[in-house]
């Protein structure tokens, strides 16, 4: 692991924007830089699945990675694109406007190579359809935090299930107020029990 | 019902109830959820009547009772709509106005207080709250000093008093016409929460932990006073009720962050409170498997915890539930998506758990959700009184203290302006002092309690 994913990883926020910054006055391709901190991310949720890190970190990585990309945006403009490791939409269903969940796999996703369309809260099913139609993403990922969602998503995977996208498409549910029970009512093909499992699911769809 | 009939049995729930929570015996298993949102909807009222129509609501609570006769304590709604309305509260959308009003309310976190504005926050609470804070999160008086920001406070200030007298109506006639307890009066945060929840955010405070922990850590502490005084304001004075608070971003951190920023402030505003007399109900929100057996540092029987649905309510009875009561136990899908046969099989296994020995009052994750389908219920209870019953034969009476002795205080009243300081103003007295005093008194403490109840 390099010295940078290191720093992200043990969250050492002022090393991680000296390196960047050092890597960047040495001609250091942004995509390696990007690259590495992906390693670093990999590595943070890595803790997380251990028990080692909560969610405070997986949030204040994701603040430091945030600060990154803000520096290397510009630079990445024209650049080709490294290789996606598949494609996901995502999004927290209607009627609910949590997105704590949502945005911390969203980040975790991204880290992990993924190509995410966040739709961000309260999206209407005619969306998520939408979303995956223009996208051809594989996965879709439902967030509810509030359990007045389960008919919502239900309708949801019923909405999908019978667009132009039949069997293309696997619908993970997670969210404080799902479970087995919750997904088998859905119809939903995954529930993920935390941001980290949701992704390593998402590796499994794509691998 | 004859009213001494209805006194009896209100005094036989209460008893049931307060004797759970401090962990003595009990004829059987109370039925007393912390906030019951089934009983909002059962009766057909949509969400915005609940918070808009006090009197649909106050129907809707009898009609429930008279159909679960079986329950020992109620407590549902606890939001105002025309009280956030009178000054653009920007905390919460509700149902009716920003929802549809079939959806439950929502709160919505949003940065009220930037990183750099620890130290006027620590320096002085009040002047914060009442310059910085309040005009960010109140529409209404974005202008302090205009017209609208002074008549927005006007408002507020009649429809706090006006939500008030909902409350207590509700409470006594609950009380008189139906014999029913309520599960708690009053409320508080853990300081922690006071900061992550409206001041800081969420994301704005998991940043502060690494970048300026001190200045938070000193923050906390010097809200401990607020959330005491807070919680005292709004308790019940006969002291049968326990307090309220919910915690919401305990979850999010590692036990050692859980130790060094959130439980010291929040124990010791604890301990401050049940020195005054008072027992808390704790919404444990997420899992607190890492953090609860801190519980076992306060006295025992003296906080009722509710396992949220991702707590493993079988640790938590054994890791603290011979010292303290615990709710929970049935997941919210449950409710809203099993069946009674299936209720029925995790009540018995519950009260199985919790034996002779350790507090449990079955319940939701918290709340009994509002799409529980009556049967499932129906089935709860049914099962309860079949597993949960303990020795028939048991007569509790309530413990209820005569607000008139006042009894000790952990920290006297907060007041802007405080008597001795109006005595002077007022200069030589010709009538009885006492008399005008404790009316002066009861409005500032009354005052001093709005402007913190926009952290909540």
């Amino acid at each position: 692991m390099s010295e940078l994913a290191h720093a992200l990883r043990d969250l050492q926020e002022q090393k991680v924007y000296a390196l960047v910054d050092d890597m960047i006055g040495n001609g250091v391709s942004p995509l390696t830089i990007v690259e590495e901190c992906n390693q670093g991310m990999v590595e943070v949720g890595e803790l997380f699945a251990q028990n080692k890190y909560f969610i405070s970190q997986l949030i204040y990585s994701s603040e430091i990675l945030k600060a990154v990309m803000a520096k290397l945006n510009p630079l990445l403009e024209n650049m080709e694109k490294s290789e996606s490791a598949g494609k996901v939409v995502i999004g927290t269903v209607k009627g609910d406007i949590h997105d704590i969940g949502k945005n911390i796999v969203v980040t975790l996703l991204r880290g992990a190579g993924f190509e995410v369309t966040d739709l961000g809260v309260d999206v209407p099913w005619e969306r998520f359809v939408k979303a995956l139609r223009e996208s051809g993403a594989k996965v879709l990922g439902l967030s509810a935090l509030l359990n007045f969602t389960y008919p919502e998503m239900q309708t949801v995977v019923e909405r999908v299930r019978s667009a132009d996208l039949q069997d293309q498409v696997s619908v993970i549910i997670g969210g404080a107020p799902c479970n087995e029970q919750v997904r088998q009512y859905c119809g939903a093909d995954y529930y993920a029990k935390d941001a980290v499992d949701g992704v390593a699911i998402c590796k499994r769809i794509y691998g | 019902m004859s009213a001494e009939d209805m006194k009896r049995l209100f005094d036989e729930r209460l008893g049931r109830y307060q004797a759970a929570i401090a962990l003595k015996p009990t004829d059987r298993m109370p039925i007393a959820a912390g906030t019951n949102y089934f009983a909002e909807v059962y009766s057909g009222n949509t969400k915005q009547q609940t918070i808009y129509d006090p009197e649909k609501w106050l129907e809707a609570e009898m009609a429930f009772v008279r159909n679960f006769p079986e329950l020992d304590a109620l407590r549902d709604n606890r939001i105002s709509g025309p009280l956030f309305d009178a000054v653009g509260c920007k905390t919460y959308r509700l149902p009716g106005r920003d929802l549809s009003p079939t959806t439950q309310f929502q709160f919505v976190e949003k940065e009220y207080m930037q990183a750099d504005e620890y130290d006027a926050l620590i320096e002085n609470p009040l002047k914060f709250m009442m310059e910085v804070f309040l005009p960010r999160v109140l529409g209404d008086l974005a202008e302090p000093g205009s017209i609208r920001a002074n008549i927005a406070l006007l408002k507020g200030g009649m429809a706090f008093m006006q939500f008030g007298q909902v409350m207590q109506n509700r409470s006594i006639r609950l009380q008189q016409e139906c014999g029913m307890p309520q599960s708690m009066a009053g409320a508080f945060l853990a300081p922690f929460d006071a900061v992550a929840d409206v001041m800081r955010g969420l994301n704005g405070t998991m940043l502060d932990m690494f970048r300026q922990p001190e200045k938070l850590i000193v923050a906390c502490e010097a809200l401990v006073e607020e959330m005491v005084n807070f919680g005292l304001a709004m308790a019940d004075p006969f002291k049968r009720y326990p307090i309220f608070v919910p915690t919401h971003k305990a979850m999010f951190l590692s036990p050692d962050q859980f130790e060094t920023f959130y439980w010291p402030s929040f124990k010791k505003t604890m301990e401050m409170l049940i020195e005054s007399g008072y027992r808390i109900r704790a919404y444990l929100e997420g899992d607190w498997g890492p953090y609860w057996h801190h519980m076992l540092e306060l006295p025992r029987g003296t906080v009722i915890c509710d396992i949220d649905n991702q707590g493993d309510i079988f640790k938590a009875l054994d890791d603290i539930g011979h010292h303290q009561c615990l709710a929970g136990g049935v997941p919210d899908s449950l409710f809203i998506l099993g069946s009674p046969g299936e209720v029925r099989e995790r009540v018995r296994v519950l009260c199985k758990a919790a034996g002779a020995d350790k507090g449990l009052l079955i319940n939701g994750g918290c709340a009994i959700p509002y799409d529980t389908r009556p049967e499932n219920y129906r089935a709860m209870i049914d099962a309860i009184l079949e597993f949960g019953t303990h020795d028939s034969s048991l007569r509790l009476s309530p413990e209820v203290k005569d607000p008139a002795e006042g009894g000790h205080r952990a920290l006297p009243a907060k007041m802007v302006t405080d008597w001795p300081s109006k005595r002077e103003e007022l200069g030589e007295i010709l009538g009885d002092e006492q008399l005008i005093q404790r009316n002066w008194e009861r409005l500032e403490v009354l005052a001093y309690a709005w402007l913190w109840q926009w952290l909540m």
